[in-house]
């Protein structure tokens, strides 16, 4: 009886089952399989090395470690200034003057775009002589505040930073203006009546209970400062000097420019620990909790 | 009076950061071959469509194959979501939560973990540089997200409707099909909205698994566009906004079953 019950159920979950086990999992155990060899041309599997790549990696890879830097530092700034950037929308839009729909459409636009139309977009804002904002700033007479931008080394990671901010603070400001929505009406209204200003009614109360909007911002925003490529490889290339360099934009330049596959695979799998640690885990944690 | 002033001023100061690069981009894409003299902030002295042809001409292949891999891998990926997130909103059995905290687990991996088995996988099944292998690979790392959306949605239809429905006979299938269906259309509608947006800007799976343009989706021919230097800035800024425009379009019309498709799936996940 159980038995015979469960065969509709097990065909209407086959396809996403099999499908998730096969492309992720088994891929994935397969990536850790590549990179323990010494796979270098296409069609001959290389011989196992144990992990000798990662022992490259890790103590003779300048490149590899200057990658890894750089996403982190993309992380930072990143999440960094668009979590605030979210709140403060999300507060200017809750204040209900008219017209904010408008607002929240605009705010919301960027998230449309693909990364390779945000970053062929950007690349002509940040262009050092003809580029928009340079243009703009001499055309208000701030010659001073111009900047070389993607030509230099030292900005053009933050410039990657700046249009992933652009891109994804609308996505920030749409979950806190929910969370910052469905705060109980009842604890407003007593705020009100205790006769705080409307700066302590948000810093006091309003935004200490967003911890849970946090949480779903963060996690989705360290999801994708992680996987970077589409936009760093179009806006700078890596470059200059592999200045703006990420792991993902290394991982493909080893595997697929210079065909050793066996060592793009090993940082690929850094990458894939990388999620576990800063995205899984906490999910997991987050799931456990949740159901005790 | 001053309040709300101040308002409209951060709010519009916000705005002035996301709408200006679009303002150059459509400024640009509408500039002639000398207009681009006077820099992308300039408005342009005509409204010239001459770098939009030539873009389209450089692009249409690749605007069909984006076409095509969207529309059907959208499609596949829903229905697919919507059957395994009826099950696991509707029906215990031993292990459910496992199996679906594991498959939903598959949308925070990194696809570069498993970018090249994909594509010795693709290479050896022969659906390297086809729709199919596009396709199959979109609809596949689609499930986690299609599952947890429809899973979410039916967690709003009642139990109590499944329960009479299995009770008078109807099996799983029957009870699927004549009582969620007809109830699914707002949510296929945000999720499809949610893959169609995902799929058709996706870039690396298309860059890694075609060659040349025969199957090559349109974000690596405006990739390519941007990385020639034969293509000028009104060109390449043409393309980008006609790749953008099917997306905007449904921002802005159906905003709200997007922010829909966005809480659905992160609050609750």
């Amino acid at each position: 009886m159980v038995v015979k019950k469960n065969i509709p159920n097990i065909i209407f979950i086959a396809p996403a089952v099999i499908l998730v086990v096969i492309f992720v999992y088994i891929f994935s155990g397969w990536n850790v399989w590549t990179s323990l060899t010494d796979w270098r041309i296409i069609g001959r599997m290389g011989k196992f090395i144990g992990v000798q790549n990662y022992i490259e990696l890790f103590t003779n890879d300048d490149t590899f470690r200057m990658c890894f830097l750089n996403t982190i530092k993309l992380m930072a700034i990143f999440i960094g200034l668009t979590i605030p950037l979210g709140i403060i929308c999300a507060i200017f839009l809750d204040l209900g003057v008219k017209g904010k729909g408008i607002f929240r459409t605009i705010y919301l636009i960027p998230l449309s775009f693909s990364f390779v139309a945000s970053a062929t977009m950007w690349s002509w804002m940040f262009m050092p002589d003809k580029g928009s904002i340079n243009t703009l700033l001499r055309m208000l007479n701030l010659h001073f505040l111009t900047q070389p931008w993607i030509t230099s080394t030292r900005q053009a990671i933050i410039c990657v930073a700046i249009v992933y901010i652009w891109q994804f603070s609308g996505f920030a400001t749409l979950i806190y203006y929910a969370g910052i929505s469905s705060v109980d009406p009842n604890i407003i209204d007593a705020v009100k009546v205790d006769g705080a200003t409307t700066f302590q009614k948000y810093s006091r109360v309003v935004i200490p209970l967003q911890k849970p909007a946090t949480l779903t911002v963060l996690l989705i925003l360290l999801m994708y400062s992680l996987r970077a490529f589409d936009l760093v490889w179009v806006l700078t290339g890596g470059g200059p000097a592999f200045s703006s360099e990420v792991l993902a934009t290394y991982m493909y330049r080893v595997t697929f420019n210079q065909n050793l596959f066996a060592y793009g695979a090993s940082i690929s799998f850094v990458m894939f620990i990388l999620s576990f640690i800063i995205i899984i885990i906490p999910v997991l944690i987050g799931t456990l909790k949740n159901r005790v | 009076m001053t309040r709300n002033a101040l308002i409209y001023l951060v709010l519009i100061a916000l705005a002035f950061f996301y709408i200006f690069p679009v303002y150059t981009l459509l400024n640009t894409s509408l500039k002639t071959d000398e207009d681009i003299k006077y820099g992308p902030v300039t408005p342009t002295h005509s409204i010239y469509f001459g770098a939009y042809i030539q873009a389209f001409n450089l692009i249409k292949k690749q605007l069909l194959n984006s076409s095509i891999i969207t529309v059907f891998a959208t499609i596949i990926s829903s229905v697919l979501g919507s059957m395994s997130g009826y099950i696991f909103s509707k029906f215990r059995f031993k292990g459910d939560k496992v199996i679906f905290l594991v498959l939903v687990l598959g949308f925070y991996i990194a696809p570069q973990s498993i970018l090249i088995p994909l594509v010795i996988f693709m290479g050896k099944i022969g659906l390297f540089n086809t729709y199919y292998g596009l396709i199959l690979t979109h609809v596949a790392y689609g499930m986690p997200i299609t599952t947890l959306l429809f899973r979410n949605y039916y967690e709003g239809i009642p139990q109590e409707l499944v329960d009479a429905s299995l009770v008078d006979g109807c099996g799983t299938f029957k009870t699927y099909l004549k009582i969620f269906l007809p109830l699914s259309l707002p949510g296929f509608a945000v999720v499809g909205i949610f893959q169609f947006t995902n799929i058709w800007n996706e870039f690396l799976f298309g860059l890694t698994l075609t060659r040349g343009v025969t199957y090559q989706p349109v974000t690596v021919a405006v990739a390519n566009l941007k990385g020639t230097t034969v293509a000028a800035w009104n060109i390449v800024c043409a393309g980008a906004t006609i790749t953008t425009i099917p997306v905007v379009l449904i921002y802005i019309f159906l905003l709200k079953m997007i922010i829909k498709g966005l809480l659905m799936g992160s609050v609750k996940g």
